[in-house]
């Protein structure tokens, strides 16, 4: 199935020949070979166009019949086909395969997956067990589409933010560089000009002070080159403090959260995932804790009751007057009608009596409690 | 249904409730314990007497203790639970009358309340400790600020003979810190009015069916409220208004007085005493107006529909101890013989029994510091019993204190707080 070896080997070379067109660099030297993930089969670009610009056809090679696409030709990466074939199944196979480490319980599991997917890699590679591993994996990317998509879509983001540092970090290293360069020149024109100045001086004054005048310019160079030294070493500091400032504020941020939403359970290929725990949905506040304001199970209230007490009351504005609403007076006496009709005192209390007092006895049986008991039973004249 | 769970949350259900066995034993521990301190008591009075006499004749002769030997043997005769309910019922009709002696008389509803204090107070108190002639102004005095029927103190102490208002106010604390400073007393006074007033409508034909009965119209309420059998009563009355006026008013008379004399208050719920009561007035009206409530007996097929058949057997039984409670009372003033019976408890044996130590409440009244200083001074002379308490309510303050600021350190840890919705249901369960 794959080309000849020496044929690779002598790429390049001008007697490199066409196996399918069989015409050579020597005569066309613009000649791009292609190869299609599907057989590896090369041939040159013209012979691609030729064949294949009017829809799918078979391999033009002796033997291989498989259909080939135009746009699914591309240019050769590696020189041995064979480890282009291999990357291009590796690549398929991580694209499925996508779980993440954090996903599972354990380093161990997350080691156990790691093997099992190196050897579907072999098997493909190979050619062992091919069809029941292509299989296998089929019914895991459609099993798993979401959470495959939700950890490519991570990959992504982390890839683009790591592109991100990057030029960021060149970007950094660019202007420490311009600054260094600067800082050298400033330096060097500096002395320049102090030797200048010294010259100058020396030019000028007499003889006997030669000696003194350039001691002093030594001097001055001297000092100022400390000072300098000085002032680079505090932005130097300032600069190495807003660095690692930046470091920490991109730390976190690198830790995003995962989405696992689906598939508990159901990726049988893989072992040892994490269960994935929903949070419960939170459910809406109820300020009444389950009573509902105006029901009522005994009763149903109305809006007017006949009472030849309660009559004149309606009509006297003097109780109106301050707010007096007799339908509060109607809710709460048949409210008080009803309350704890259902409650039997004898049942209920028994009840709550006998827990008391496995409550008190059972953790702290202590003469204390025994004490706390009979005073929460409420016996004054024992306590006071 | 809600109705009862409201009334669950209220301070009468969850600490003056009672089943009758624990009532009962919670009596007699009260009346042993006190007995106990009263013997404790009366010999250390008989001992201090006794170590005065000798310390002033100044001969520590043997003599002396000859003259002790018999008051020592005397055994103190102390009231048992049972007259102790005696003494209260008669303090209880008591506050009754007392009522009246004020112009206006007060309400009808002050005076339950007072009563209700009373009992529970002796619930946990005996009347030889603190005797009802002091605690029994205090109480009504009380339930005329609690019931929001304002009258000031000089005024009210006129209506009690032979007392000062010092006196009636002395033992307030005291009588607050029994009655666990619950004050709310649930009445069934108002929820027989909203009973009548339903019972009314149904007769008007403007009733409105129960929430599980939607299929009742009101017209077929009152086809049933005619149907009922005719009341019991020795003159019948012509209309049902007039039948319902009747049952009303005699309901309210058994719930003023028996209902009031009786534990029904800590047997039963009020609407379960109401109804008792109107159930003894006119039975087939109470019985009627609880079938538009609960459905009525049917077939056993509309049994079994039923959703409240249950609810249903077990209300009316309940309902019919409780009238049964309510219709053994009598008026201790009707019984002669009782009456003698307790002129003599109260006058001797009472005043004989009466513990030394507690007779002068004014004393040690109101400063709470004060009074528990003086017990404490009590146990240090007396040692045993009191002393222990006293320290294990120092131990339970101290719990108490403890467990608060646990409480508030936890939620202090979490950065806002704790959870709210979680907590309140954790202690609902936990009720």
């Amino acid at each position: 199935m794959p080309p000849a070896r020496d044929v690779i080997a002598h790429r390049g070379d001008d007697d490199e020949v066409c196996p399918v067109c069989k015409s050579s660099r020597y005569l066309n030297p613009d000649m791009r070979f292609l190869i299609n993930p599907e057989c590896y089969h090369k041939m040159c670009e013209s012979c691609v166009d030729r064949i294949f610009s009017s829809g799918p056809a078979n391999c033009p090679v002796a033997g291989c019949h498989k259909t080939l696409r135009k746009n699914r030709f591309r240019k050769q990466t590696f020189e041995d086909i064979n480890v282009e074939r291999e990357v291009d199944i590796r690549r398929r196979v991580m694209h499925i395969l996508n779980r993440r480490e954090e996903e599972f319980d354990s380093k161990r599991a997350y080691d156990d997956f790691l093997e099992q997917r190196e050897e579907i890699i072999a098997n493909l590679v190979h050619g062992t067990d091919v069809a029941k591993t292509e299989s296998d994996l089929q019914k895991y990317a459609s099993e798993n589409m979401r959470s495959i998509r939700a950890n490519q879509a991570i990959e992504a983001q982390e890839a683009s933010s790591f592109r991100e540092q990057q030029t960021q970090e060149q970007e950094l290293a660019r202007l420490r560089r311009e600054a260094v360069r600067q800082e050298y020149e400033n330096e060097r024109r500096e002395i320049m000009a102090g030797r200048e100045d010294v010259l100058s001086r020396l030019a000028a004054g007499r003889p006997a002070d030669a000696a003194a005048i350039a001691r002093e310019g030594q001097k001055v160079l001297l000092k100022k080159s400390s000072a300098r030294r000085s002032e680079e070493e505090r932005i130097r500091q300032k600069q190495a403090a807003l660095r690692n400032s930046d470091v920490k504020k991109s730390g976190p941020g690198a830790v995003s959260s995962s989405d696992k939403a689906d598939d508990l359970g159901g990726s049988s290929l893989i072992k040892g995932l994490k269960k994935i725990k929903t949070p419960e949905p939170e459910k809406p506040y109820d300020p009444f804790m389950g009573y509902v304001p105006e029901k009522r199970d005994y009763y149903t209230l109305r809006d007017y009751y006949p009472n030849t007490y309660l009559d004149p009351v309606r009509q006297d504005t003097r109780m109106q007057a301050g707010g007096y609403d007799l339908q509060e007076y109607y809710s709460r006496t048949l409210m008080e009608a009803f309350a704890g009709l259902g409650c039997f005192i004898d049942e209920e209390i028994s009840q709550r009596d006998i827990a008391n007092a496995s409550d008190i006895s059972g953790p702290v049986a202590t003469k204390g409690a025994a004490m706390a008991a009979v005073s929460s039973a409420g016996t004054p004249d024992a306590s006071s | 249904m809600i109705e009862d769970d409201f009334y669950r949350s209220s301070s009468q259900f969850r600490l003056w409730s009672f089943t009758e066995p624990s009532l009962k034993s919670q009596r007699a521990t009260t009346n042993a314990v006190a007995s106990d301190r009263v013997r404790a008591a009366l010999h250390r009075a008989q001992e201090a007497r006794r170590s005065a006499n000798s310390s002033a004749a100044g001969t520590p002769a043997p003599g002396g203790d000859a003259d002790n030997k018999p008051v020592e043997e005397k055994p103190i005769d102390c009231l048992t639970p049972e007259e102790e309910q005696q003494v209260l019922n008669y303090y209880c009709e008591q506050i009754i009358q007392l009522g009246d002696a004020y112009k206006p008389p007060l309400p009808t509803i002050v005076r339950a309340t007072a009563i209700q204090y009373l009992r529970r107070f002796y619930l946990t108190n005996s009347p030889m400790t603190y005797h009802p002639k002091q605690i029994m102004p205090c109480v009504v005095f009380l339930a005329t600020k609690t019931d929001n029927y304002y009258l000031s103190l000089r005024q009210f102490a006129e209506g009690v003979p032979s007392t000062t208002a010092e006196e009636i106010i002395a033992p307030e604390y005291i009588v607050m810190q029994s009655l666990r400073f619950t004050f709310d007393v649930r009445h069934p006074f108002r929820g027989l009015e909203g009973g009548i007033m339903e019972l009314r409508a149904i007769a008007e034909g403007q009733g409105q069916p129960a929430p599980h009965t939607r299929t009742q119209t009101p017209e077929d309420l009152k086809r049933g409220l005619m149907g009922i059998a005719p009341s019991p009563s020795p003159s019948p009355t012509p209309t049902l208004n007039d039948r319902i006026s009747r049952a009303h008013h005699d309901t309210r008379e058994i719930l003023k007085y028996a209902a009031q004399t009786t534990d029904a208050y800590f047997l039963y719920t009020p609407s379960q005493i109401w109804l008792a009561a109107l159930r003894l007035a006119d039975r087939p009206l109470a019985e009627y107006y609880l079938d538009t409530k609960l459905g009525g007996p049917g077939t056993q097929q509309q049994q079994k529909e039923n959703p409240f058949y249950a609810l249903r057997t077990k209300l009316l039984a309940t309902l019919a101890n409780c009238a049964a409670m309510l219709e053994s009372y009598q008026p201790l003033s009707s019984n002669q013989d009782q009456m003698k019976t307790l002129r003599r408890i109260i006058g001797k044996k009472l005043y004989h029994c009466q513990n030394p130590e507690k007779a002068n409440l004014s004393g040690q009244k109101r400063i709470p510091a004060a009074a528990a200083a003086a017990t404490t001074t009590t146990a240090t002379a007396g040692g045993g019993e009191s002393g222990t308490s006293e320290s294990e309510m120092e131990r339970l303050a101290k719990k108490r204190k403890l467990e608060s600021d646990q409480k508030r350190k936890q939620s202090a840890n979490d950065l806002f707080g704790g959870e709210l919705v979680m907590q309140r249901t954790k202690e609902k369960q936990a009720e």
